[in-house]
This record gives C-alpha cells, sequence and structure tokens, in this order.
C-alpha cells in the first residue's frame, strides 16, 4: 500500500529502447478528480510513460500505484480492467462498423434469441450509449458508421469507448492534434465536463495554450528525465515553454557566417492539401537563397511534411506557386524535378527514402540508374553501380556486413540514413531538403549529418531543413521560419531569435509572449 | 527446435532457395505419411512419379517405346509449366497477382487456333505466326488488367480473375457453335503445320513427341532474367513492387511499369497458352479454364519468383502431375495422391515468406536472449 491522496503514482519508473532512455526514473502522482497535463517536446518521453501505464511496455524499473495498490500492468486489457482508458493519437475503430459497434467491441451486452442463440443486443447498446453521451454532452448518434463521421466526432467515439467501459482514468494522447479552433473548444469543454463528472483525465500535449485553459497540474518531461510538476494556475506559458526547451543550447557546430547568394527557391502563397483533404499548409510564402540553411521549426504535424512533399513533386500543391531558379516547378513530375535540381530526404526512410529489399548499390543508384552514366540503351552497366557504390559508402562512411551487396533492410537506421543522405547530396543539386534527418539517431551520427549539412550550404546549396528538434534548428540554421497550424507564422535571421522565442512560435503563442 | 529451425532457414545466404527446398521436403513426407497410412510404399511411388516422368526408367514398356519417349513427353508438359509459371513471376515482381494466367493462356491458345492453327499455311509460316500471335493475344489481355488498374484502380486480383472466366465463355460458346469435334467434344485439333509438338516422330527406332518450344521457354527465362536484373526497365519494376512509395519518390512513373509488367505477364501467359493448346494437346477443351494457371501461381512461388527458379519449380511440379497417371497404375493409388502432394507443396510454397519472416522472427529472439544473459553477467 502506498499512503497519498494519489490514484495513480508512478514511482521511478525507467523504460530503455536500444539506444535511447525513454524515461529516466520518473515518478509522478495523479490525484482523483483533475487534469494532469503532460508536456514536452517530441522525443521526450511522454508517450512512452503513458504507453507503460496503458500497459502496452512494461516498465525496465519501477513501481505504479493504481488506488493504492501496487500493480504490475500487462496489457492493455489489465489496464481497462483497472479503470484506465487511453484515446490514442491515431483512433482505433472499425470504419465499416456503426458507433455502437465499435463502443461495445470486444465487451458486447448479449441476449439470448428464444433463450438459446446468443445475440448481440444492438438495442439495449444504443439504448446505453445514447444515454452516456447524453450525461456527458458527447453529441454522438450511436447508429452512425464510422466512415461518414468526421475526425472530432471519431474522438467522441473513442471517449465514449473509455467511458462504456467504465473508465475512471482518462488518458488523452495529444488529442487536439488533429481537430480545428472550435472542436478543440469543444472537446476542452467535453473534458472539463469528466472532471466534473469526477473523472481523472491525462493529457499529453505540447500545446501550452491548452494547458493552460484547461489543466490543473501539468508535468514537464525532457529528454525521458521530469523536469518539474507545476500548478498551472501560478505559472506563466512562458515559463513552460522555458522548462519544455530545457537547457541553454550549445552552438557547437562551430560554422561560419553564411554567405548568401541568388534566390534559388521562391514559394509563394503555398497551399497544400493533407491526409484528411484538410488544408495542411495554409498560404505560405518563403525564399531560400544559395548558401543558406532555412530552417523551419514547428511540432510535429503543423504541415512539414506536407510542405516538403510538395516542393519534392510527392504531393499536389492546391493553390500557390514553387519556382527553382526562376524555373516554375509547381506542377513538373518528380523525375523532372529531380533533374532541375532537387534533392531530398525524406522522414521516412524505410518506405520513402529507400528500396529496403534492394541492395546498397541499388539503393545509391536509385535516383540516377537511367542516365547515361549508370545504363546505355537501357541496360545497367553493374560495374558502375558497384563502383559509384564503393565510393559513396568510402566518402561517407557507410557501414554495413556486405557492402555494396547488403540489402538495405539488414543495416542499422544510422548507416541507411547515411546512404539516403549520400545519395542525395551526390546529386549534387541547388536546392536539398532534409526532412528530419537525425530522428532516432545517435549523438555521433547527428553531429556527422549537421557537418553534412553546412557543408552543403558552403558548396552553395540551398538549403530547406525541417526538423522537430528546436537543438538541431539552432545549432544549423541560417535563418529561421515557424511553422504553426500549416502557416509561417514568424521568418527571422536565426542570430535575432531565441530559443525560447522559437518555442513560443512552435506553441502557437507568437508575439503574445505572456498569456498567463 | 527453435535453433535448428534458425540454422535451416534463418540468415541470408541462399535464404529462399533453403526455404523452397525444405517447403518441398515437409510436403514429401506429409504425402508419404498418406501413402503409408492406405498401405502404399511411398518410395516406390515416388519413384514411379519418376519412372512416369521418364527419369528412371520404368520395369517395362509398350512397343517403340523407352525412357526418351516418356522424357520427351515430360519436356512437352514441362513447357507450358514454365511459361506460366514466368508469366506469374514478372506480375509478382512489380508487386501484382496475376491470377488471369489461364484465361490469357485460353485466350492465346483460342485466338492462334482460329487464325493460324485451322489455316492452311504451310509449316514454317504457320509455327512462327502462332507463337506470335499467342503472345499478343495474351499480352493484349495483360495491358488491360495493368490499364484497369491504373486508369480506374481495379485491384488486378479481381479483373483477372474475373477476365479468366469471361474469356473462357466467350471461347467456349465460339468452340461449341463453330469448331467442335463431335467425336471429342473438344474444338477441333489444330493443323499439324501450326501445332508446336511435332507427334510421333519414328527415329531411332522409337516413337516419340518433338516439344519444338522447349528451348523457347528456357530463353525465354534467360532474357527475363536478364530483362529483371540487367535493365533499367527491369529496375523500374522491382522497385514499384518493392515499394511504390520510394518508386515515386525516385521519380519512377508506377503506372507505366505496372502497365508494363502486366503485359509482359501476358505475352508470357500467351506463350503458356499457345504450348499448351496448340503443343501439349492440340486441342482446346471447351467449358473449363486450364489449372495450370493457378498452379503456375505456387509455382512461381516455389521458384522465389525468380526466373531460373521458375526452370526449377516447374520441372519439379511436372514430374508430379505428370507422373501421378503412372504412379496411380502401378501403386494402385488414386491419381488424386500425386495431386494432393503437389497441392501441399504448394501451400508451404506459398508460405515461403511467413517462413522468412518467422526465422527472422526467431533469430531475433535468440539473440536477445543472448544479449541479456550477457548483460546479466556483466551486472
Amino acid at each position: 500500500m502506498s499512503n497519498s491522496g494519489y490514484i495513480i503514482e508512478m514511482k521511478h519508473i525507467t523504460k530503455r529502447f536500444p539506444g535511447l532512455i525513454a524515461n529516466n526514473d520518473v515518478s509522478l502522482g495523479i490525484k482523483k478528480g483533475e487534469i494532469f497535463a503532460l508536456l514536452g517536446e517530441n522525443g521526450a518521453g511522454k508517450s512512452t510513460l503513458m504507453s507503460v501505464l496503458f500497459g502496452m511496455y512494461e516498465p525496465d524499473e519501477g513501481e505504479i500505484f493504481i488506488r493504492g495498490e501496487k500493480v504490475r500492468i500487462t496489457s492493455p486489457r489489465h489496464a481497462t480492467q483497472l479503470g484506465i482508458g487511453m484515446v490514442h493519437q491515431h483512433f482505433r475503430l472499425v470504419s465499416d462498423y456503426t458507433v455502437a459497434e465499435n463502443i461495445i467491441l470486444g465487451s458486447e451486452p448479449k441476449k439470448k434469441l428464444l433463450g438459446l442463440i446468443p445475440m448481440v443486443d444492438i438495442k439495449k447498446a444504443n439504448a446505453d450509449i445514447a444515454a452516456l453521451s447524453e450525461k456527458y454532452g458527447l453529441k454522438v448518434d450511436p447508429t452512425s458508421v464510422i466512415s461518414d463521421l468526421n475526425v472530432s466526432t471519431q474522438q467522441r467515439v473513442e471517449i465514449l469507448k473509455m467511458l462504456y467501459r467504465d473508465a475512471e482514468i482518462l488518458i488523452f494522447d495529444e488529442p487536439t492534434a488533429v481537430l480545428t479552433p472550435q472542436e478543440i473548444e469543444y472537446l476542452l469543454d467535453i473534458i472539463r465536463g469528466l472532471r466534473d463528472g469526477g473523472k481523472t483525465v491525462i493529457i499529453i500535449t505540447h500545446k501550452l495554450e491548452e494547458i493552460k485553459s484547461v489543466a490543473d497540474r501539468c508535468a514537464i518531461l525532457n529528454r525521458g528525465k521530469l523536469i518539474d510538476i507545476l500548478d498551472v494556475a501560478g505559472t506563466s506559458t512562458t515559463e513552460m515553454a522555458r522548462l519544455m526547451v530545457g537547457h541553454e543550447v550549445s552552438f557547437s557546430s562551430g560554422k561560419a557566417e553564411a554567405v548568401p547568394g541568388e534566390t534559388v527557391l521562391k514559394v509563394e502563397g503555398l497551399t497544400v492539401k493533407g491526409e484528411m483533404g484538410n488544408d495542411a499548409v495554409k498560404d505560405v510564402s518563403f525564399e531560400i537563397r544559395s548558401g543558406e540553411i532555412f530552417a523551419l521549426a514547428g511540432v510535429s504535424g503543423n504541415g512539414q511534411n506536407e510542405l516538403a512533399d510538395a516542393i519534392a513533386g510527392l504531393r499536389d500543391c492546391a493553390a500557390g506557386r514553387i519556382t527553382l531558379n526562376g524555373t516554375d516547378i509547381t506542377n513538373m513530375p518528380i523525375r523532372k524535378r529531380i533533374e532541375t535540381g532537387v534533392a531530398y530526404i525524406p522522414e521516412d526512410r524505410h518506405n520513402v527514402g529507400l528500396v529496403l529489399n534492394f541492395s546498397l548499390s541499388d539503393n545509391l543508384a536509385l535516383k540516377r540508374y537511367y542516365d547515361a552514366t549508370f545504363s546505355k540503351h537501357h541496360i545497367m552497366k553493374r560495374e558502375v553501380f558497384n563502383e559509384n557504390g564503393n565510393r559513396l559508402i568510402k566518402e561517407y562512411d557507410i557501414r554495413s556486413s556486405k557492402g555494396n551487396a547488403t540489402s538495405t533492410r539488414a543495416m542499422s537506421g544510422g548507416n541507411q540514413q547515411k546512404a539516403i543522405i549520400a545519395r542525395e547530396i551526390d546529386l549534387r543539386t541547388p536546392l536539398i531538403i532534409f526532412m528530419q534527418p537525425t530522428r532516432g539517431l545517435d549523438i555521433g551520427a547527428i553531429s556527422n549529418i549537421h557537418k553534412q549539412i553546412i557543408e552543403e550550404r558552403d558548396r552553395g546549396a540551398a538549403v530547406l531543413l525541417i526538423s522537430l528538434e528546436l537543438d538541431e534548428i539552432m545549432d544549423c540554421a541560417d535563418t529561421i521560419g515557424v511553422i504553426f497550424d500549416g502557416r509561417i507564422n514568424r521568418i527571422a535571421k536565426a542570430s535575432e531569435l531565441t530559443v525560447n522565442e522559437v518555442g513560443r512560435f512552435m506553441m502557437g503563442v507568437g508575439d503574445k509572449g505572456e498569456s498567463a | 527446435m527453435k535453433k535448428l529451425i534458425v540454422k535451416v532457414i534463418g540468415g541470408e545466404k541462399l535464404q529462399m532457395v533453403r526455404i523452397s527446398l525444405v517447403a518441398i521436403l515437409i510436403s514429401l513426407i506429409v504425402g508419404a505419411v498418406i501413402l503409408l497410412a492406405i498401405g502404399k510404399n511411398p518410395f516406390a511411388a515416388y519413384g514411379n512419379l519418376l519412372q512416369g516422368s521418364g527419369l528412371l526408367p520404368k520395369g517395362s514398356y509398350a512397343g517403340r517405346q523407352n525412357m526418351f519417349t516418356d522424357f520427351m513427353s515430360f519436356l512437352d508438359a514441362l513447357t507450358p509449366m514454365i511459361f506460366a509459371s514466368l508469366s506469374v513471376a514478372v506480375a509478382m515482381k512489380a508487386g501484382l497477382f496475376n491470377i488471369g494466367v489461364s484465361g490469357m493462356m485460353l485466350a492465346a491458345g483460342f485466338t492462334a487456333a482460329i487464325t493460324v492453327g485451322y489455316s492452311d499455311l504451310a509449316a514454317v509460316a504457320a509455327k512462327p505466326l502462332a507463337i506470335v500471335i499467342g503472345m499478343a493475344a495474351g499480352a493484349l489481355a495483360g495491358a488491360l488488367i495493368g490499364w484497369l488498374k491504373y486508369k480506374f484502380n481495379i485491384n488486378e486480383v479481381v479483373s483477372s480473375i474475373m477476365i479468366n472466366y469471361i474469356l473462357m465463355y466467350v471461347f467456349t460458346f465460339f468452340i461449341n457453335t463453330y469448331f467442335v469435334n463431335s467425336v471429342s467434344r473438344q474444338s477441333n485439333p489444330v493443323s499439324d503445320a501450326a501445332r508446336l509438338t511435332i507427334t510421333n516422330v519414328q527415329a531411332f527406332d522409337l516413337k516419340f513427341n518433338i516439344p519444338l518450344a522447349f528451348p523457347l521457354a528456357i530463353i525465354s527465362a534467360i532474357i527475363i532474367w536478364f530483362l529483371m536484373n540487367r535493365t533499367t526497365m527491369g529496375f523500374e519494376i522491382k522497385a514499384v513492387g518493392q515499394s511504390r512509395q520510394a518508386a515515386r519518390y525516385a521519380g519512377i512513373g508506377i503506372s507505366k511499369s505496372m502497365i508494363l509488367s502486366m503485359t509482359i505477364s501476358g505475352a508470357l501467359a500467351g506463350l503458356a497458352g499457345i504450348t499448351y493448346f496448340c503443343g501439349y494437346y492440340g486441342s482446346i477443351q471447351p467449358g473449363v479454364v486450364p489449372s495450370m494457371g493457378f498452379n503456375a501461381i505456387a509455382v512461381a512461388l516455389l521458384g522465389n519468383c525468380d526466373p531460373i527458379g521458375c526452370i526449377f519449380s516447374s520441372f519439379l511440379i511436372t514430374i508430379i502431375s505428370k507422373g501421378s497417371v503412372y504412379m496411380s497404375s502401378q501403386q494402385g493409388v488414386e491419381n488424386e495422391i500425386a495431386d494432393l502432394v503437389m497441392s501441399v507443396i504448394l501451400i508451404f510454397a506459398a508460405c515461403a515468406e511467413f517462413m522468412r519472416m518467422y526465422a527472422g522472427r526467431l533469430e531475433t529472439e535468440l539473440k536477445d536472449k543472448k544479449e541479456v544473459q550477457a548483460s546479466r553477467q556483466i551486472r
């Protein structure tokens, strides 16, 4: 037994993954009937911590107490039995089922047809769910089919799913990432209603405004460590942002001043549709000159992916114009764009950047296999593939078990990334886009990649660096743009911005500064 | 046990070949158990399969026949199987599942039969023309499936299986209406001039058939291998098959690659059809789709979708299908036992990817265990 008024207590939780410590000795207690926020940058360990609580991972060290009792939560099913529910960032709904069917899935109310054949009592389910949604003010029609519903309604279904299972502790993983401002307001009202109904709510987020508006207390995580637990009412958003970013950033790359030349990339009024048909990038304009690193800062999911894809040609532009060295490339096919001079290190190196089952030498030639150096009359010159592979392997120190012949699937993440970067840099294009180039890599690999980014600039390339890591942005950037909700809301010279300012713009707080 | 599995089918070197061999071995064991259960000697039965395929001498032969006769007949059956499995393999490389090989075979056989097979053309012109027309007919059917996929995003599995039936019923109608042979209830046999198998050749005091297109099957396999491994077209098709996202990112035209690979696949299915209907059989049975087109899927999988691998897996499957008649006559077991063994092989072959993944999982599991043990020792 643990003595305290806490409904949840996590003590000295440590969770390691190969090559990183996601949670490092985190201890926190959550009171019954409060709204508790977990704040931190991408990769700070918020989601891991909650996954531990929800039984998706078992902690390597530490203990969990629920209602004062020590528990080992082995699976999400177990967590559900303990009265813990979670709304994931990506909803887990069967899209062809109705709202009610989704909600009861796994704990269906049963009746017996003719006293014999067990049947799902869908009428009872519909009635129960209608009553439940009435009680908490969650507007949902239990009989409508999921695929007909918009995102915010689907989210309400997820909430009802937890409530239907009598969850007392409700975890929300980035619940507002996919919602419009009005929908966010509505959701926050629901969350307040849940608290007033006696539920305990945990929100994972990096939006300070929301925390300010709804949370009672807030824990700040940074690189797996718990920095502080604060009373929200007594803390300003600026203070929270400072704690979240955490530490003074060292300008370790020691790069020379930029000597920008002519404008290479010009983006004017660009609008790009996202996966869900929404405007993911909204009327964005910026320029990058040769010899300049333009770093785009922002929290994940604010339109960075769509923007990079649109420039590289992987996604259509809904409006606006993209010009490269004066050539309009807005609607140019992908290959033509590559040839005109766009190199692109994509975020998803497994599905996009590499053909994983291809050999290293094939992957290193992925964008050039057809040109005159690599093939003649459509017949590939294997020896050129090998020479090219050997050269890049040596130049970029790509390590693998069998050199050219290694299947890239068998290589480590860092070396896969080196291979992609080698191939793209070797195209010697006027524009090179780095999307999250160091995600998941170790310190050594990161500083190496930063050096390469800067070398590219010094060669005279225009570099677009998109990153979720503020350190990376501050380390490399000559110019910083901050994207929030699909708009670039600040562009300035790197020297004119502090980390905290960038952090604020990333959170959409902007110039308002103190909004406490 | 786990270690043994990892040892046999884990690792990278020639892994797919080893997995295929394991699939064959397991199937032969399963078949042997069934044979034992019905009181037959599995070794004798399997020996009969080889004898029936002309790979082992039989005890006795009918007049003017010997092992060579059987072997030539075996090659005659092998030829369309190689083409059919190549057809599946090429589509598979592009990430497409072509179940329409049967229909394409019919298209090729029928078109060639009515244009060349029932004409008076001399052999010199008729045989090459039949091949070309058969290829073209198959290629057209394949291209249609690829185009439907590209234009309307129609799943190729659905469209190809439907095309099987559409073609089968259309040709059945025409055969029954215009070309039916009143005795055999099959289509009229194609002329000897157009037929790709020379039947009843008499030489060295022997009678045998010569499958003219067999060398073409081997050459085709080599050409397809070259196409897939040495040309930019093959590079593109494979990239699309492995990862459409990555292929698109590299600037490869995905739709072009898909249509192209389906066209090649169709042309190969056409060759299978022409060598089957205008070679091995010489006529078309109305109302059925050739099961070879479906078997070819598993044969291709057993050959790891590699053109050269397809030659070997076709060889093996044809031994079973061709030798089964002799086995059933010798052992007094039903023909179906051979089909059963074949089906089991094909099921295991279809599980190759699963076995590969399973081996991989066991491998990491064992490795993890070792690491955990090592780290404990350090502590």
